[in-house]
C-alpha cells in the first residue's frame, strides 16, 4: 500500500492543490464535470452520425437529378476515384471514367457532346426509400435505395424501370462518396402490357450495353429478373442499428449552479438531437418495412412491430400482435412470394413527428403500389397514418394504418377499371373491424392528419365546397 | 533512493499553505469559469448543427405537406404554407405574388375546394433534397412531384425557397417547372402534353414567366441550387445541342 512519508505529505498536498488549480473543480464537482465532458463527446459523435445519414441521402438524391437530365459526368463524380458500379448481371465497372461511360450508354447520352440528352429521350430514375446506416468509426456507410424509372424514346418506346440499389460509401477528406454500387435491376418493362406481361428470361440476359461495352469484372452474383423473384441481399441484415436512436428521455432536475446550468443545456441539446436522430431511424424503419413487404418477408416485416402493435390495411380490419400481423401479411402471398408475383410498396413523402420525450412518434407516408400475380398487373396508391414506439432505443411500429386511395387495373388504368377494397378476410379474421368505413376511388376522402398545418398551426378545417 | 524533503518551521509552513490555498482558489475559480465557458461554447456549436438537422426535417415537412394538400384540393391549408409575400410559379403560367394570389391560382385555376369523386390529382413528393443556408433562416429544396391523376402521369421538378419567420419554416418561393405530362393509354410514348402558358386558363399572372421552356419530348434542365456534393463545383451548363436530334451525333 502506498504510504506517504511525513515529509512528503506537504508536497503531496501541494500537488493535489495544484491539480485542483488546474481543473478548477474538486470532489463531486470534478466527477460532474468529467461526466459533462463525456456527454458532450457523445453529442458530438451522434451529431456527426446523423449528419452523415443526411449527407448520404443527399448524395443518392443528387445522383438521380443528374442522371435524369444526362449529367452523367456529374453523376460519376459522386463516386470515389476507385469506385465501382455493378450493373445487374452485366458485371462490375471500375473507376469514374468507366462509370461515366456506363451511365451515358444506359441513359442515351453523349460522351462527346457533354451534359444533356437528345430530342425525345426520357431517362427519369427516381431515387427513393433509403435505408442508411453509418459505421461506428464514421468513415464508411451503407444504404439501400429503390430506383423507379420512367424511360423511353419519343414515339419509339416507353418503359417502366424497377431496381434496388445497395451502396457502400466512404468518407475521404471529410466528403462522403459512393465507393461501390450494386444495381440490382428487377425489370425494364414496356409501358404496353407492363411488368405483368414480362416472360421469364432464359440464358444470358446481359444488357445490350454490356455486349458493346463489357464490364471490367464479372458480376459476383447471377440472378434472374422479374417474373422470377430475386431478393437482393440487405446490408442491414442481422443488425437493428438502422432503426435505433436514444431511448426515451426524461431530463433530470439539475442543481442551480454554473455547472448545473450547463448540464441542463446539454440535456436540451441531447433531447433535440435524439429527436432528430429518431426521424432518420423512423425513415429507415418505414423503408425497411417496405423492402420486406416487397419480397414477401412477412416474418421480418412483422418483427418490426411492438408486441401489442396493430396492423390495418384498407377495409381489412385490425390485427394485433406480431404473430397475428404476420398471418395477416401472409394473406398477400407465400413467404418469399411466388414466381410472377410483384408486391412493390414504395414508401415516400414522410411527415414524421417525434414526441417531446422521444418516446413515441407519428408519421404520414404515401405508398404507391405495383402488383402482379398470374399475369395480371395492378396499380395502387394510398396514405399511411402510422404510430411508433421507442422500445429502449429501438423504434417499432405500434400502429400501421394504410388508407387505400385507389386500386386500378394496369392495362386499363384506375379511371376505366378501379377495384374496390377487399373486405375482412374470413381465412384469417381480424381482431377488430375497420376503424373507419370508407370507399376507395372513384370515391375520395381526406385521410385524417395526425398533425396541424405545419405553418399556421391550425387543425385541418376539412375543406369542401 | 532517498526521498528529498523540505524542512520548514511550523508557522512558516502554515502561512505558505494558506497563501497557496487562497491564490489557488482564485485561480481555480477563474480557470473553472473559463472551462465552463469553453464547454458552453462547444455545446452551443453542436446545438447549431443539431438545429440544422431539425431544419432539414422541418423544411421537408412543409414541402411534403404541400403535396398532401394538393391531393385533396385543400387550397386554404395549402396557401397557409406560404409566407405573406411569397411567390408561386408553376409550369408556364407566370408568377403569382403573395399568399392571396397563391390561393387564387389554385382555387380559380385548378378547381373547387376539397376532394371530388372521380377526380384524382395525387401530387406525390419524391426525392426531396433540402439545403439549409449558412444564415439558418433561409433554405432551398429540390424535389419531384410525381403525379398520378385521372388524366394520367406527370413528372415535375421543384426548386423552392423557404424562409424561417418567427421560428417557423414556410415557402418564400415555389418554382415548379414541368418536365413531362402524359395520358394513361400509351404513357409518354406519344401525345405528351406540352407546358402551360399564361392565357391557358384564368387567373392571369402578376408577372410573366421567368423562363420559357418546352416540356418532354424537348429538353430543359432547371438549374440546381447546390454544387456537386463531391467536387463542390457549380453545375455546368447543358450542351447547346441537348434536346436536338444532332446531340451525340
Amino acid at each position: 500500500m502506498f504510504r506517504p512519508s511525513k515529509a512528503a505529505a506537504p508536497a503531496l498536498g501541494l500537488l493535489l492543490g495544484l491539480a485542483v488549480c488546474v481543473s478548477g473543480f474538486a470532489g463531486n464537482d470534478a466527477a460532474r464535470l468529467a461526466m459533462l465532458k463525456s456527454r458532450i463527446q457523445g453529442i458530438a459523435a451522434e451529431t456527426a452520425y446523423v449528419e452523415a445519414i443526411t449527407k448520404i441521402q443527399r448524395l443518392g438524391r443528387a445522383f438521380g437529378y443528374y442522371t435524369d437530365k444526362g449529367y452523367f459526368g456529374e453523376a460519376a463524380d459522386l463516386f470515389a476515384d476507385d469506385g465501382t458500379f455493378q450493373w445487374g448481371v452485366d458485371g462490375v465497372y471500375k473507376g469514374k471514367a468507366r462509370i461515366r461511360e456506363l451511365l451515358t450508354r444506359h441513359g442515351g447520352g453523349s460522351m462527346k457532346d457533354g451534359p444533356g440528352l437528345p430530342f425525345g429521350r426520357l431517362n427519369l430514375r427516381m431515387q427513393l426509400q433509403p435505408v442508411v446506416t453509418v459505421a461506428a468509426d464514421g468513415r464508411s456507410a451503407h444504404a439501400r435505395w429503390r430506383e423507379w424509372g420512367l424511360l423511353g424514346q419519343y414515339k419509339q418506346w416507353a418503359d417502366w424501370g424497377d431496381a434496388v440499389i445497395e451502396d457502400d460509401y466512404v468518407k475521404e477528406n471529410d466528403v462522403w462518396k459512393i465507393a461501390a454500387r450494386r444495381y440490382y435491376l428487377n425489370f425494364e418493362a414496356p409501358y404496353q402490357g407492363g411488368w405483368a406481361a414480362l416472360k421469364p428470361v432464359s440464358g444470358d440476359w446481359r444488357s445490350a450495353v454490356a455486349r458493346d461495352f463489357p464490364a471490367d469484372a464479372p458480376a459476383p452474383v447471377q440472378y434472374q429478373p422479374f417474373p422470377a423473384v430475386y431478393l437482393p441481399p440487405y446490408d442491414y441484415a442481422g443488425t437493428l442499428r438502422a432503426i435505433q436512436s436514444r431511448p426515451p428521455i426524461v431530463p433530470p432536475r439539475r442543481p442551480d449552479d454554473a455547472l448545473g446550468r450547463l448540464e441542463a443545456l446539454a440535456d436540451a441539446k441531447e433531447l433535440q438531437l435524439a429527436r432528430a436522430h429518431s426521424v432518420r431511424a423512423l425513415e429507415n424503419l418505414q423503408a425497411m418495412y417496405g423492402y420486406y413487404i416487397d419480397k414477401g418477408q412477412w416474418k421480418q416485416a412483422a418483427s418490426l412491430f411492438s408486441h401489442d402493435g396493430t396492423y390495418e390495411f384498407g377495409q381489412g380490419g385490425v390485427y394485433v400482435g406480431n404473430a397475428h400481423i404476420e398471418r395477416a401479411l401472409s394473406l398477400m402471398g407465400p413467404q418469399g412470394l411466388e414466381a410472377g408475383q410483384l408486391n412493390n410498396y414504395v414508401m415516400v413523402q414522410p411527415i414524421i413527428n417525434v414526441s417531446d420525450d422521444n418516446r413515441t412518434a407519428k408519421a404520414r407516408w404515401r405508398s404507391d403500389v405495383q402488383l402482379a400475380r398470374a399475369g395480371q398487373g395492378r396499380w395502387g396508391g394510398g396514405v399511411y397514418e402510422n404510430e411508433y414506439v421507442n422500445d429502449k432505443g429501438t423504434w417499432k411500429f405500434s400502429k400501421l394504418h394504410y388508407y387505400v386511395t385507389f386500386w386500378g387495373d394496369y392495362d386499363q388504368g384506375w379511371v376505366a377499371k378501379p377495384f374496390a377494397m377487399d373486405p375482412p378476410s374470413t381465412a384469417v379474421p381480424p381482431d377488430r373491424p375497420p376503424t373507419q368505413v370508407y370507399q376507395s376511388f372513384p370515391k375520395l376522402q381526406i385521410v385524417p392528419y395526425h398533425y396541424n398545418n405545419p405553418v399556421s398551426g391550425k387543425p385541418d378545417p376539412g375543406e369542401y365546397e | 533512493m532517498r526521498t528529498p524533503s523540505i524542512h520548514l518551521p511550523g508557522p512558516l509552513r502554515r502561512l505558505l499553505i494558506a497563501a497557496l490555498a487562497a491564490s489557488c482558489a482564485a485561480v481555480a475559480h477563474a480557470q473553472g469559469a473559463t472551462e465552463l465557458q469553453n464547454l458552453e461554447r462547444e455545446l452551443n456549436g453542436l446545438g447549431d448543427r443539431i438545429q440544422r438537422l431539425q431544419d432539414l426535417t422541418d423544411v421537408e415537412i412543409v414541402q411534403d405537406s404541400y403535396g398532401y394538400y394538393v391531393d385533396k384540393a385543400q387550397w386554404h391549408n395549402l396557401a397557409d404554407l406560404f409566407a405573406q409575400d411569397a411567390t408561386l410559379e408553376i409550369g408556364g403560367k407566370g408568377v403569382f405574388l403573395g399568399r392571396a394570389r397563391v390561393f387564387e391560382y389554385m382555387h380559380i385555376g385548378l378547381g373547387k375546394l376539397g376532394p371530388h369523386d372521380g377526380s384524382l390529382i395525387d401530387h406525390q413528393q419524391f426525392q426531396c433534397l433540402p439545403t439549409i443556408n449558412p444564415d439558418g433562416v433561409t433554405a432551398h429544396v429540390r424535389c419531384i412531384a410525381f403525379v398520378m391523376s385521372s388524366g394520367g402521369w406527370g413528372h415535375n421538378y421543384y426548386e423552392d425557397e423557404f424562409v424561417k419567420v418567427n421560428g417557423v419554416w414556410q415557402f418564400k418561393k415555389l418554382h415548379g417547372p414541368f418536365n413531362m405530362y402524359a395520358g394513361y393509354k400509351v404513357g409518354w410514348l406519344d401525345n405528351t402534353i406540352l407546358n402551360t402558358y399564361p392565357e391557358k386558363w384564368p387567373p392571369w399572372p402578376d408577372l410573366p414567366p421567368t423562363v420559357i421552356y418546352l416540356t418532354y419530348p424537348n429538353y430543359y434542365i432547371e438549374p440546381f441550387h447546390y454544387p456537386n456534393p463531391v467536387t463542390g463545383k457549380p453545375m455546368p451548363p447543358p450542351s447547346p445541342r441537348a434536346g436536338g436530334e444532332a446531340f451525340g451525333r
